[in-house]
């Protein structure tokens, strides 16, 4: 499976001084990197692809699939080459966004599109942030907060020109995803692994899982300069997967659109030994993983939102109502005269699966 | 006789509209079920008859439809007092119940 990270950042965050560093290193070697436009900085190198994803920022409305076209025709041009030897086998792909590109309709491309099945695997979100003019992107762009608010790692870039430590715009970051790691780079120097090296997914999992509760009890949970709000929920007793489903099923519908990240490690009822971990970006969720063992001892289930607008107390609600409904349907909790028998049966409606059952 | 409706029901339709940001009232009624009061609108939700097979009944005076879950009984009762709301289009497949 080759990992995919896509890297994002604001105009003028240095997105490309990066890549024009990174290209020339031996730790980037193997890698495919699809742009949106070349830019000032000449990017030498064998596996670089265009993208014409300019139109991004032009479309109104959903952009998942004016996004979608593009970027996986490229992907699978990519990797046919591949297979035929007409370029080197990279072991890695990188995405640049644009920089006032929401990043996620690439996710929700790269999540959903069956034929990278088995192929291609997101890795995760790198977004770049200028260490002088990173913190009024925020307050002014919400596109920025958006890319800082998905990121799984966040570049602190152009530190050789701070004159004193950016400790308000570090404490911004954190207040807005406290779960990424943050790196520093100055003239965009900084080693290829440390930005896209694949973790493994237990440790990726169990330090944002530890870290977004943690931070969120320090920064009171809510971010109110932007309304970005985490939200950490744990549950000590097993989740029936009807229930989990029946919650991404309501979130995805009714706060799918400031959803911007979930990230989960369940322990499902019907899977005691192998917890499922599950990802979302907005209404789209990922397939869920199934880890081969519980990481750590800790077995309860931690679910973390990130997104605008959250209620803490409504999720709760929705989770524990949901639980007791299932309970109640598959008989663990008699009903006093709730004698139907009938399980829990989806609405009728028209639509396709965000995510296929594989 | 179908059951009461459990508080967990309540207290999620009250923090349903919160989220939603529409003020509105939900108290239980005589019959056993509940009145929602919110964007001029009086919704009833009860639990369906037993032998149907579904769980609840919500709607507006007589025109109650049937749906069979929580996550129908949320879509139902936003699609009545939000007129921004657009249930999705749509569905989550269910998890795989094992590895």
């Amino acid at each position: 499976m080759i990992p995919i990270w896509v890297l994002t950042g604001f105009l003028g965050s240095g997105k490309t001084t990066l890549l024009g560093r990174l290209l020339k290193s031996p730790g980037f070697a193997r890698t495919a990197v699809i742009i949106n436009e070349f830019g000032e900085v000449g990017l030498d190198h064998d596996l670089v692809e265009t993208s014409d994803e300019s139109f991004v920022t032009l479309q109104t409305g959903c952009l998942c699939c004016a996004v979608r076209d593009d970027l996986v025709l490229t992907l699978e041009a990519l990797l046919r080459r591949r297979a035929s030897g007409t370029v080197p086998p990279f072991e890695r792909v990188v995405i640049e966004t644009s920089g006032l590109a929401d990043p996620a309709p690439i996710l929700h491309a790269l999540m959903t599109q069956p034929a990278f099945e088995g192929r291609l695997a997101l890795a995760g979100v790198v977004t770049t942030v200028d260490a002088l003019t990173g913190a009024q992107a925020l307050a002014r762009y919400p596109e920025a907060v958006k890319q800082v608010a998905m990121a799984d790692r966040l570049l602190l870039t152009k530190t050789d020109l701070l004159q004193a430590p950016a400790t308000s715009l570090i404490a911004r970051l954190s207040a807005l995803n406290a779960a990424a790691v943050l790196s520093t780079a100055a003239f965009g120097e900084i080693a290829a692994d440390q930005l896209f090296g694949s973790e493994a997914l237990p440790v990726a999992l169990e330090r944002w899982l530890r870290t977004s509760p943690a931070a969120q009890a320090r920064q009171g949970g809510h971010n109110h300069a932007s309304d970005i709000t985490a939200l950490a929920l744990v549950r000590a007793a097993p989740v029936r997967a009807v229930a989990l489903t029946l919650l991404l099923e309501v979130l995805a519908e009714h706060v799918g659109g400031d959803l911007i990240r979930l990230k989960g490690l369940i322990n499902i009822a019907e899977s005691p030994e192998r917890p499922a971990v599950i990802h979302g970006v907005q209404h789209v969720f990922h397939p869920p993983a199934w880890l081969e063992r519980w990481p750590s001892q800790d077995r309860r289930s931690r679910l973390v939102l990130i997104g605008r607008n959250l209620r803490q107390a409504w999720v709760e609600a929705l989770w524990t109502a949901l639980d007791a409904e299932v309970d109640e349907v598959s008989g663990a909790v008699p009903a006093a005269a709730d004698t139907t028998g009938e399980g829990l049966r989806p609405e009728p409606r028209p639509g396709r699966a965000s995510f296929p059952a594989r | 006789m179908s059951a009461a409706i459990p508080d967990c029901v309540l207290l999620l339709l009250q923090e349903s509209l919160a989220a939603w940001r529409v003020r509105g009232v939900i108290a239980r009624n005589a019959a056993g079920g509940l009145e929602l009061c919110a964007a001029g609108t009086l919704i009833e939700i009860a639990r369906a008859p037993e032998g149907l097979p579904f769980r609840w009944l919500v709607g507006v005076a007589e025109r109650k439809r049937p749906v069979s879950g929580l996550a129908g009984l949320l879509r139902a009762v936003r699609a009545l007092v939000d007129p921004d709301f657009r249930a999705l289009p749509v569905r989550i497949a269910a998890l795989p119940l094992a590895p």
